[in-house]
């Protein structure tokens, strides 16, 4: 009798959607999708303008400008060791931001406000320490920092 | 003696809420997946504490246009397979071999760096001729993504190739560190 049925009951639908190989399909969509999956690192920047009104030198500089900060990194046996002018190398964090301060102060003392770290790092030293003086650098507030670059000078036509 | 009934009824489970589910959950997964150009290379960003947050507003095209990412990457999938095995990168240590290191913008890699300058010209001349005092200057940004144990050599070559070229509004890709990694 029609009037015992409940709605919503499968026998209301002559035509019956077999479901199975959908959900089969999308299953394997679901696993692909979550295996793919990865999750990303946060990302973030740190700003490092080049200044604009000089460009790569293209002949030795005129003059050894001594009114700088400068950090020489180079890569040895494995490790990165670091050294401010022609100091002895440092041993920790704490030791190469106290001489940069130390020299920072002597330059203000001095009336000077307008001088630059200048990170001189060798080509093999590895991109993550030269980030980490540059940031160590930052939270310092010390905002003008410049990264050495290599001379590049024109081979002569003909010449060496 | 009571009588006993009969239930003839099938017992079939509803599907429908398990097959709404799944389709938000793909949806969810397609449109979270990388599906973008290789803009941005599989790198290890370096970690520092100054980073500022990479706003999505330094991407779209503003007065500056559109941002130009240089990757310094270490060669092991392209495409999703693996051409190259370098346990020393998989260890995490420092690889020096050159020929494991690319420097690349958009999918193509540059090993020539004049073929770098060539195609950073194409990038800044849009961008020229704002600045009255020197028209060689280009505004348009640049971000280096340069791996954590990249040589620095690279992004130096970059960045000096973006200097001759006069684009000097660079930023470095870093990580940034979390608040637990600080304490330490």
């Amino acid at each position: 009798m029609a009037g015992s049925q409940n709605i919503g009951e499968a026998s209301d639908n002559p035509v019956a959607i077999n479901v199975t190989a959908m959900v089969d399909v999308i299953f394997c969509l679901c696993l692909f999708f979550m295996c793919s999956l990865k999750f990303k690192q946060l990302e973030g920047k740190i700003e490092t303008w080049l200044p604009k009104d000089r460009g790569v030198l293209q002949t030795p500089p005129p003059k050894i400008v001594l009114e700088e900060i400068r950090v020489f990194m180079r890569w040895l046996d494995g490790q990165t060791v670091i050294k401010v002018g022609n100091r002895p190398p440092v041993k920790s964090d704490t030791e190469l931001m106290q001489i940069i301060l130390q020299m920072s102060n002597d330059f203000k003392k001095l009336g000077k406000s307008d001088f630059p770290v200048l990170i001189d790092a060798l080509p093999d030293v590895p991109w993550r320490d030269v980030i980490h003086v540059l940031d160590l650098c930052k939270v310092e507030k010390l905002e003008r920092i410049e990264f050495a670059a290599p001379l590049e000078i024109p081979v002569k036509a003909g010449g060496q | 003696m009571p009588k006993q009934i009969e239930i003839n009824a099938e017992v079939s489970p509803n599907l429908i809420p398990m097959i709404d589910i799944m389709f938000l959950l793909l949806l969810f997964l397609m449109i979270s997946a990388d599906m973008g150009q290789r803009e941005l290379e599989d790198v290890v960003l370096p970690k520092a504490i100054v980073v500022k947050e990479d706003k999505i507003e330094a991407v779209s095209k503003d007065s500056a246009g559109e941002r130009l990412t240089i990757n310094v990457y270490h060669v092991t999938q392209l495409g999703g397979k693996t051409v190259l095995s370098c346990p020393v990168y998989e260890r995490h240590d420092v690889c020096r071999e050159e020929s494991h290191w690319r420097i690349g913008i958009k999918g193509t890699d540059y090993v020539d760096m004049g073929l770098l300058r060539a195609r950073l010209e194409k990038e800044a001349a849009p961008f020229r001729g704002k600045d009255p005092s020197n028209k060689n200057i280009s505004e348009r940004k640049v971000m280096i993504r340069a791996d954590a144990s990249a040589p620095f050599g690279l992004p130096q070559k970059a960045m000096n190739v973006c200097a001759q070229v006069g684009m000097y509004k660079i930023d470095v890709g870093a990580a940034l560190v979390i608040k637990d990694e600080k304490r330490k």
